[in-house]
């Protein structure tokens, strides 16, 4: 569109009736959808989490371990590796670009204000969990999570997401993602803490890394090495896989478009 | 520029069920509905009052059926209690929770206040009638006409604690473009009149009442309806193609290229305007020809209620189907079981349920400003106003509700 048409439109919309309600938004997102304190934890560490998706070969062991781990209901994931397949068009040259996805556990988490009841809250130490004995179920934290983090446990009935494995960090041993990773692509740590693996990683590559949706103004501590750009947001891409369904309508599997 | 498939990625489901749908529907007909009954019932205009009486029907109904559809679309309901023992002051949901049972406590008082002095005529009615009528209606003393004005203005200011939070709720999300906009929660409202004005005008033939100026007001009414919604929708579109960043910008990019939102956009607009345009010749008539044609208005009605409750399917339900870090849509197909169809008509039969009741023990025709009794009368001379006219010429007919 040209700039002249563009500046004329801008005009009518400033001009039209609900301009003043925009210091309102201001409100209902500052006033009330703050952060409530934090609680529970080790304060004097921040667990964060840097994949390097160099090493990263999409075979989804660290799907595999997390569902075992977690015991999560088949179809939902705390943890999962997205796969695309990326063609030149004008070589032809077909690459695969794998994303790992998990929760970001987030410096300003947008799950944790919305809930009505506190169940889901940031420990000390970063991590963002749920309180399944408290949660109501709203599903209000499942919407907000801008990464599909988070979903409604089918067993619970409560919001349910990755936890950096809280209960394995605690007895000294590493979430099962990181554990499994083949390549061992997936590096957590205690990021206060400057001699550890992924303080020394974050201060070697500083500006090579990358966070999912930095526009959203969530400040993810989940670190991306070897991205590439256009998958930062939702990518541009087409979905293919259709589901094949039984003739009573069960699904059997997918199959592709092309 | 390369071109991506997506390979592999999981299947999200939506997190909020038609339940949510309904509740936003029913609470809107109920905040919007208060409204229309409150220029007669708490501000006195005498000309508003056989409106209101439909229009309080309408919000009593609404109010009452409006929380059981919250409550459901809980995963665990039963731990509703939870809102109450946790509350979290940086939740709009919270927040929520605290208005909603105030306001539905100021509109089951503020109908008791005004059906009461019609309540007190009937403790004399033979049967199941008059024993509602003696035990609804507490006694025989007056009811001060300052008490219902005093609760009809808590209870309105209540009503736009429920419009501000249903609209902030939704709009603060910024995981969804489409949601995240400041024009959402004016939308809400301005298509929740548009729906509550389409009930009146259904209501007023299916109860009897056929009152043409019932009907012109809710013509009027949505005709303002109508503009500020297409105005603020207008704003909305403007706001998108004019940046490349912000979310409404984010929101059109979201849904670019999908032949099923082009196809809502375009049966959501086309419907207002017809709806506009119908309302707007309708209105434009000469007065002679009004009666005629003002007795098919209940079309036009039923209209409105599926532009407003269709837009809260799209604004609640397709949004939920637009990934939003993978790519294209999710499926969504509406399950048959309580979480899909049965829980749509489930609270619409509730809501009909509703109706009937206070349709059958309740002198709703007869809802007044305050006073007792004897104000109803049929044995006193003509009163001088014509609305206290149209109440004794209502008393007539009602002998079949007790």
């Amino acid at each position: 569109m040209d700039p002249i048409r563009r500046s004329l439109l801008g005009q009518l919309a400033r001009l039209s009736a609900g301009a003043a309600l925009v210091p309102l938004s201001s409100v209902a997102n500052a006033g009330i959808n703050q952060q409530p304190p934090r609680r529970e934890g080790d304060p004097t560490k921040r667990y964060g989490m840097l994949i390097d998706l160099r090493q990263c070969i999409g075979c989804q062991a660290c799907t595999v371990s997390c569902h075992i781990e977690n015991a999560a209901p088949l179809g939902s994931f705390r943890t999962t590796v997205a796969q695309y397949e990326v063609e030149h068009q004008e070589t032809g040259e077909v690459a695969t670009f794998m994303l790992p996805r998990l929760c970001n556990h987030c410096e300003n988490p947008p799950c944790v204000p919305v809930c009505p009841v506190e169940a889901t809250f940031q420990r000390q130490d970063g991590i963002v969990v749920v309180d399944s004995d408290r949660c109501v179920g709203c599903a209000y934290c499942v919407n907000a999570c801008p990464y599909d983090a988070r979903f409604i446990n089918e067993r619970t009935q409560t919001a349910d997401k990755c936890t950096f494995c809280a209960h394995r960090l605690e007895a000294g041993l590493l979430p099962a993602c990181v554990e499994s990773c083949v390549g061992g692509a997936r590096i957590i740590g205690d990021m206060r803490d400057p001699e550890s693996q992924i303080s020394r990683m974050i201060a070697e590559h500083g500006d090579a890394l990358m966070v999912l949706q930095p526009e959203k103004n969530t400040m993810p501590q989940v670190f991306y090495l070897g991205m590439d750009e256009r998958f930062v947001t939702r990518p541009q891409a087409e979905p293919v896989a259709l589901d094949v369904l039984d003739p009573h309508g069960k699904e059997m599997g997918y199959e592709f478009h092309h | 520029m390369n071109s991506t498939i997506e390979l592999l990625a999981p299947r999200y489901d939506i997190a909020w069920y038609p339940w949510a749908v309904q509740y936003f529907f029913m609470i809107a007909l109920s905040y919007a509905t208060l409204w229309l009954a409150a220029p007669a019932l708490v501000f006195g205009k005498q000309k508003w009052l056989p409106t209101a009486r439909l229009a309080l029907l309408a919000c009593l109904a609404t109010t009452l059926v409006a929380p059981v559809a919250l409550l459901a679309d809980l995963h665990q309901p039963l731990r509703f209690w939870h809102f109450y023992a946790y509350a979290n002051s940086h939740s709009w949901m919270s927040v929520g929770s605290l208005i909603l049972p105030l306001y539905v406590v100021g509109v089951i008082v503020l109908a008791w206040l005004a059906w009461r002095p019609a309540l007190q005529a009937n403790r004399q009615a033979p049967g199941i009638a008059g024993f509602i009528a003696r035990w609804l209606s507490l006694g025989d003393s007056p009811t001060p006409r300052a008490l219902l004005v005093l609760v009809g203005l808590c209870t309105l200011a209540l009503s736009t604690g429920i419009m501000l939070y249903t609209g902030a709720e939704v709009a603060i999300v910024k995981a969804r473009p489409l949601w995240n906009t400041v024009w959402l929660p004016p939308m809400f409202v301005a298509t929740g009149f548009i729906a509550a004005a389409g009930l009146i005008l259904v209501l007023n033939p299916v109860t009897g009442e056929r009152s043409t100026v019932v009907s012109g007001q809710m013509l009027k009414v949505m005709l303002g309806a109508c503009l500020v919604a297409g105005l603020v929708a207008g704003s909305w579109f403007l706001d998108g193609i004019n940046a490349d960043v912000g979310s409404v910008a984010a929101a059109m990019q979201s849904v670019r290229g999908s032949a099923e939102w082009r196809s809502t956009a375009l049966w959501g607009g086309l419907t207002g305007l017809a709806l506009f345009g119908a309302v707007l010749y309708l209105l434009s008539r000469p007065a002679p020809r009004r009666p005629a044609l003002y007795a098919w208005t209940w079309v036009l009605g039923l209209v409105a209620l599926h532009v407003g409750w269709m837009f809260r399917w799209v604004v609640l339900m397709d949004v939920q189907t637009v990934a939003r870090h993978s790519a294209g849509f999710h499926h969504y197909g509406i399950p048959a079981g309580s979480s899909g169809i049965l829980g749509i008509v489930g609270t619409f039969g509730l809501w009909l349920a509703a109706i009937l009741l206070i349709d059958l023990f309740v002198p709703w025709r007869q809802a007044r400003q305050g006073g007792s009794a004897a104000d109803l009368s049929p044995v006193t001379p003509a009163p001088a106003h014509p609305a206290a006219q149209s109440a004794a010429e209502n008393s007539e007919g009602t002998p079949s509700h007790g």
